[in-house]
């Protein structure tokens, strides 16, 4: 297979996977109890007028889709209505217009609070997982490097226990000990900020991101510490190792020439199995730190039952992971000679 | 003995399909792993089938052990046409037909004991439900392949064993249920030269106790000819020369046969020979040259090679070589 | 390539089981998490004994007990509602130790059923169910928890069911990745040709393969099912009735502990996770290490020095190759040093010249000293191998206590290594042509770059490679073409001195012929010293000038080819040379040497080959022979020499 097969074909997968996920978004939210159709009709903040423009946008007098007219209760309906007059079509016509619906709580358009918080989390997890693949392959690169010393022996337990902490309760013992040393206690800026100059709101902001960020590299630096390891032990037990070295080369050669990017290939993977698992980190770190990002509007969005908000933040952050996952994917078989001749 | 012939293979094709069909491409291609084959195997008779990886002779035991289905042609086996058998049919045959595979480190699982492995084809076929009957099959099955005395063998575990010992505890396994036919497939290719001696001299000790044919499967003419009553040498899923053991190694008529036995090394320093050296490598068996599929790397091709697909020509009663320049 | 493993297996345990013990009770850390474990274990089972207090009553609590800190009365303090913490935690251990086991089972289950099916299966069915495993995956699972939990009721039974349905995509990878091995390895086809069905198989053959890792992942899957079931109570999404780590800290956190200082509040909880985590990940890596063992060694630690702890015997000097001497081994001995076991005396005594243009045959059984031998000339043993006698001469330099630099110099340009190409000894992910440059690159001075690669063209093409398969990767060779590419590769820096280590094995008759002949024809062209290594008596018997012997670390015998062919003196030489099958002489019977090679680690005090010698007397069972020189540089160690001579 070549390249501009292997690209075509995980790319046409990320859609079809993307396309699961609406489908799974929309009837997720229509076969639970908490029905946010009827929830809508009965939720007290909203206008009687309100609550008749969101019902003939989405459709919310219509059946849900061809042959059932609702799913909890469990309705049959009639079969032969129009496809494109259901809710689940026009839930997806919505979609491809950027209506994501209006959050109870606010009584904003979902789609508007998501973007402002997508780059304040992409700044998050963007700077927490770089920092965490630096540092950990880093420290797995030296551990590996010199196995079976002390160095090794320490790093190996450092890791296990950054891999048994749990985020929240990491980020509130970091936030406890923040408090009392000057950190700010929460936020993205400190209140007012906006009017002083631009250099002092960077300022502000990076100083607003030391904890969280120092929360999120502790917790995943682990594993990628762990791993870069083994994946590092196995490459330099390989043959073609002794070859290096038989040919002369100083180890520090061998390591930079012919091991660490065949140890990273692992990583890559890891990195792209993780991506789900970053976002769970997220929700916590922006919880703790009341960090205004897409996390935070899950959060806030539990709290206070706001499902528009919830389904479209679930949305946004699938469709994110998987976009991530192909760009590592497509990474991966840059890396790897072998992936494009399979 | 009117009928004496064990097994007989008539026209015996099996084909891979290669590759996925693209969503654009409607044409199918195929691995011709076996194109052709055609055998016969007297009872007591052990076989040599000799080629390089990639001839076809293990897809050609993997379907006469049907774990492969036939694509045409068929096989009889004592008489009775075995190629389309129902699965019941084909259980009942595995305690006629029996294997031994290539790998003794490979082939044992390393979390059984031994007597569990020997015992394992007695209780898949639910013959003898008597332990101590059982335990005494075992026992004589693993005596019969060695493993002297056996008692010492039956609570191990195959890490704790020899290459050499693993091999015996396979051919145990496949001697308990006393089978007519063995296939052996490259039986002492991953052991030590200093004991796969003893490994060929139980096999052949064994069609002379029990009267059990034998296909000897091996890419190594070398080893061959101290057990073989026959040889066969296949190039690209099809036989190319066979005859008697003394016939191929003493006066090969096929080019490949010829340059098979040359490169041959001699464990004599005084008898350095002319080796015939084929050059390139088998080409791979979806594209087949057209004509006879060996003219590519035959030294001795002619023109007409290239045009005409040469059948078995008969050198003797015994005696047979698939070449044209042999044609009278 | 371990060398260690090959030639020294390890002691093997009686079961699996109790070998599985012994292994695994001397892994200090994993020991560590299983004792932890079994403290958390205890204290959920009997919290109603151990908790001094009844975390779900109120009584005789004041407004004055409100975050009280660690006092006599309690442990860890009293929380929001002036609670005893300690009787928290204790009872925390309980539900986080049922949701973690029971959506681990559940985890697992499904998981492990789709992993099983799908590898064992194949076809449509696992392209099916991977498929779906993998979108699973790719789907971000707290926040779909956490709607399925905000959507339902947050009951502990709930949360177990959410964490458990969407938490089994890891097993299901693992799980499949592991049938499929152990579907591939050739005792499931043995079982199908003894005519065990599909349900046999999975049973008898797939299962007790596929359940040690499956008990590992299950460990982690415990651990991570703990952790998602506090960041839910901690998000607030917890059965309000039932008290664990991740409610007490959403109390804590929400309800001001930070402000008044309450540390013990937000500690204490928070310590519970990372014990029982810590616990389960310690257990699950020592698991993983104990069934999954690897030496931990590698190429680039740092090898033993070399001692002179070994007096020598008398060093043979080869008169049969009239040649200036390259290379002249003298009394090499290697030792591996492993903690706790005696050392194994790989080689011992071995002695031999190689002069110009020689090649030399280095043969012997699997785990006779010869791969220890020519990678202690190089010095690239592994790092238990020790060099404790002799010297490795190569152009005055003694490789045996040559400095860095004066290996790294002479590594490749002096002595090259053909490894088994067919094998991995080529970097799956860089270039062929890349691979020889480098080679270059480092020892040779370089003009330019299309000079470079001129020369890596030329040395490709010497070996019979086109020239457009210089920028070709190693998997789109063929193992004939790797091979060929290997021997590029050593002859690139144009050295003295070339091994070549089994370079023919796991070829094909005919493609091994073609690479002797091409080794052949090169070593003549370019006046090589070749060491070659090899089991196999015949091709030693048509391409070497001498050959050397070696059974049990030791030299057996060492003289010219014809010498050994036709007046062997050794009885392991005669008795190999009888098992080995000769075209010339078809009907004779074949023989084999009776018994095994002795393991270095483990020698017999006498003549190693004693124990399968046709010919041993008493006395070879106690000493052990010295080597005798017969003349003409034929050397033999076995006593019968010395009587017959005498």
């Amino acid at each position: 297979m070549n390249r501009y097969r292997y690209l075509l074909k995980k790319t046409g997968w990320a859609l079809l996977t993307i396309l699961f996920v609406l489908v799974l978004n929309f009837f997720l939210f229509r076969i639970l109890p908490g029905d946010p159709a009827r929830a809508l009709t009965r939720d007290p903040r909203m206008k009687a007028e309100a609550r008749e423009i969101l019902r003939v946008r989405f459709g919310l007098d219509k059946p849900v889709i061809n042959c059932f007219e609702t799913l909890t209760p469990l309705k049959l309906g009639d079969c032969r209505v129009n496809p494109f007059e259901t809710q689940f079509f026009i839930y997806i016509k919505n979609l491809l217009q950027g209506e994501l619906g209006i959050s109870y709580k606010t009584n904003r358009p979902v789609a508007d609070i998501l973007a402002e918080r997508l780059w304040n989390t992409v700044l998050l997890i963007g700077a927490g997982q770089i920092l965490s693949i630096v540092v950990g392959v880093a420290f797995g690169v030296f551990a590996a490097w010199k196995a079976r010393t002390a160095i090794d022996y320490g790093a190996l337990i450092t890791g296990l226990v950054a891999w048994s902490l749990p985020t929240f309760w990491l980020g509130i013992i970091l936030l406890f000990w923040g408090s009392t040393h000057g950190f700010p206690i929460g936020g993205k800026a400190t209140p007012g900020s906006s009017t002083y100059p631009l250099l002092y709101q960077i300022g502000d902001v990076a100083n607003h991101m030391i904890l969280p960020t120092l929360t999120y590299i502790i917790v995943y630096m682990g594993e990628y510490m762990l791993v870069m390891r083994s994946s590092l032990l196995d490459v330099l037990a390989e043959d073609y190792i002794l070859t290096a070295k038989a040919k002369g080369l100083s180890a520090f050669q061998i390591l930079k020439d012919h091991a660490i990017k065949n140890a990273m290939l692992p990583i890559v993977t890891l990195i792209a199995i993780n991506l789900g698992f970053t976002v769970a980190g997220a929700v916590q770190i922006e919880a703790v730190f009341s960090w205004p990002g897409l996390g935070g509007a899950i959060f806030e969005a539990v709290e206070s039952r706001d499902y528009p908000l919830l389904q479209g933040t679930f949305l946004l952050i699938a469709v994110s992971v998987i976009l991530a996952n192909l760009i590592a994917d497509l990474t991966y078989s840059y890396l790897d000679p072998r992936v494009q001749t399979e | 003995m009117p009928n004496d012939i064990i097994l007989e293979i008539r026209s015996l094709k099996k084909y891979f399909a290669a590759g996925s069909r693209g969503w654009f491409s409607r044409r199918e291609r195929f691995v011709h792993a076996v194109d052709g084959v055609d055998l016969q195997l007297r009872r007591g008779e052990v076989i040599a089938l000799v080629g390089e990886s990639g001839c076809g002779k293990s897809t050609l035991a993997l379907t006469l052990m049907l774990l492969e289905e036939a694509s045409e042609g068929s096989i009889l086996f004592e008489g009775k046409d075995i190629t389309r058998a129902s699965p019941q049919e084909r259980k009942a045959l595995r305690q006629r037909i029996q294997m031994v595979f290539q790998d003794p480190y490979e082939s044992l699982n390393p979390t059984q004991t031994i007597e569990e492995i020997v015992s394992e084809p007695l209780a898949v076929h639910g013959l003898t439900p008597n332990a101590n009957e059982r335990r005494e099959r075992v026992i004589r099955a693993l005596e019969d392949a060695g493993l002297k005395p056996a008692a010492d063998y039956l609570y191990r575990y195959p890490h704790q064993l020899s290459g050499g010992q693993r091999q015996r505890v396979v051919i145990a396994g496949a001697l308990v249920l006393e089978p007519h036919l063995l296939i052996a497939d490259e039986p002492v290719s991953m052991l030590d030269v200093s004991i796969r001696a003893e490994i060929i001299n139980l096999l052949a000790d064994l069609r002379q106790t029990r009267g059990i044919s034998v296909i000897f499967i091996t890419h190594d003419l070398g080893t061959v000819g101290y057990f073989a009553d026959r040889v066969a040498v296949m190039y690209l899923g099809r036989i190319v020369e066979i005859g008697t053991m003394r016939e191929v190694l003493q006066d090969p008529k096929h080019p490949y046969t010829q340059a098979l036995l040359s490169v041959i090394p001699v464990p004599n320093p005084r008898l350095r020979r002319k080796r015939i050296i084929l050059q390139g490598e088998t080409p791979n068996p979806i594209d087949l040259p057209g004509g006879c599929r060996f003219h590519p790397r035959c030294p001795l091709a002619i023109e007409a090679c290239k045009h005409t697909d040469p059948s078995l020509i008969k050198i003797s009663s015994s005696h047979q070589a698939a070449c044209l320049l042999l044609q009278p | 390539m371990a060398i260690q493993e090959l030639e020294l297996k390890p002691a093997v345990p009686a079961s699996p089981l109790s070998g599985f013990w012994n292994v695994f009770r001397k892994n200090r850390l994993a020991i560590a998490g299983l004792g932890m474990l079994v403290v958390i274990v205890v204290a959920a089972v009997f919290a109603d004994f151990i908790a001094p207090y009844d975390p779900r009553s109120y009584a005789g609590i004041g407004a004055g007990d409100i975050y009280q800190p660690p006092s006599a009365q309690h442990w860890f303090g009293t929380d929001d509602a002036g609670k005893d913490v300690f009787s928290g935690f204790i009872y925390g251990a309980r539900n986080s130790l049922i949701v973690g086991f029971f959506a681990a089972f559940i985890s697992i289950f499904i998981g492990g059923t789709f992993g099983i099916v799908a590898g064992f299966y194949g076809g449509r069915i696992e392209n099916f169910l991977m498929r779906f495993t993998d979108t699973m995956l790719v789907i971000p699972d707290l926040p779909l928890i956490v709607i399925f939990v905000a959507l339902t009721e947050p009951s502990l039974w709930n949360i177990i069911l959410v964490i458990g349905l969407l938490g089994w995509t890891t097993t299901a990878r693992v799980v499949r990745s592991q049938t499929l091995a152990v579907k591939s390895r050739k005792f499931v086809l043995r079982a199908r040709a003894i005519g065990a069905g599909n349900w046999h198989i999975i049973v008898h053959h797939v299962l007790p393969l596929v359940m040690p890792i499956l008990v590992v992942n299950a460990i982690l899957v415990i651990s991570l099912a703990i952790l998602s079931e506090s960041t839910l109570a901690f998000l607030g999404l917890s059965d309000p009735l039932a008290i664990s780590w991740g409610q007490m800290l959403n109390f804590a956190f929400g309800r001001g502990a930070m402000s008044v200082g309450a540390w013990w509040a937000l500690v204490a909880p928070g310590f519970g996770i990372v014990w029982v985590v810590l616990a389960l990940t310690l257990l699950g890596n020592g698991l993983e290490q104990v069934l999954n063992p690897r030496l931990e060694a590698h190429h680039l630690m740092p090898g033993q020095p070399t001692v002179q702890k070994e007096a020598g015997e008398v060093p043979s000097r080869s008169a049969f190759v009239k040649t200036p001497v390259v290379l002249e081994v003298q009394n090499l001995s290697v030792e591996y040093v492993n903690e706790g076991m005696p050392p194994a005396r790989a080689v011992q005594n071995v002695s031999f010249q190689l002069h110009e243009g020689e090649m030399m045959g280095l043969v012997g059984e699997s785990g006779c000293g010869k791969t220890t031998l020519i990678m202690a000339l190089n010095r690239l043993l592994p790092s238990a191998g020790q060099i404790v006698g002799g010297k490795v001469l190569f152009n005055g330099v003694d490789m045996a206590t040559a400095s860095d630099e004066e290996l790294a110099d002479i590594r490749w340009s002096g002595i090259s290594i053909i490894f088994q190409g067919a094998m991995n000894a080529l970097n799956p992910v860089r270039t062929v042509g890349d691979q020889i440059a480098e080679a270059i690159r480092k020892h040779l001075p370089i003009e330019s770059e299309a000079a470079l690669e001129a020369r890596v063209t030329e040395l490709l093409e010497l070996v019979g490679i086109s020239a457009e398969h210089k920028d070709h990767y190693p998997h789109q060779y063929s193992g004939g073409m790797r091979q060929r590419a290997m021997i590029a590769m050593a002859l690139s820096c144009s050295p003295q001195v070339v091994i070549a280590d089994e370079p023919t094995t796991a070829l094909d008759v005919m493609i091994q012929a073609q690479i002797l002949e091409l080794l052949d024809e090169l070593r003549r062209r370019l006046g090589l010293a070749v060491i070659f290594v090899t089991h196999d008596l015949g091709v030693v018997a048509e391409m070497c000038d001498t050959v050397l012997v070696m059974y049990g670390g030791v030299t057996a015998e060492y003289a010219d080819v014809d010498t050994i062919y036709n007046q062997p003196r050794h009885p392991y030489t005669q008795e190999l040379l009888k098992a080995f099958p000769d075209l010339s002489n078809p009907e004779k019977r074949l023989s084999s040497i009776p018994g095994y090679p002795p393991k270095l680690d483990s020698l017999p005090p006498g003549c190693r080959f004693a124990p399968r010698c046709p010919l041993a007397f008493d006395r070879c069972k106690t000493e052990l022979p010295r080597l005798h020189e017969l003349g003409n540089g034929h050397v033999v160690s076995c006593h019968l020499v010395e009587t017959s001579s005498a």
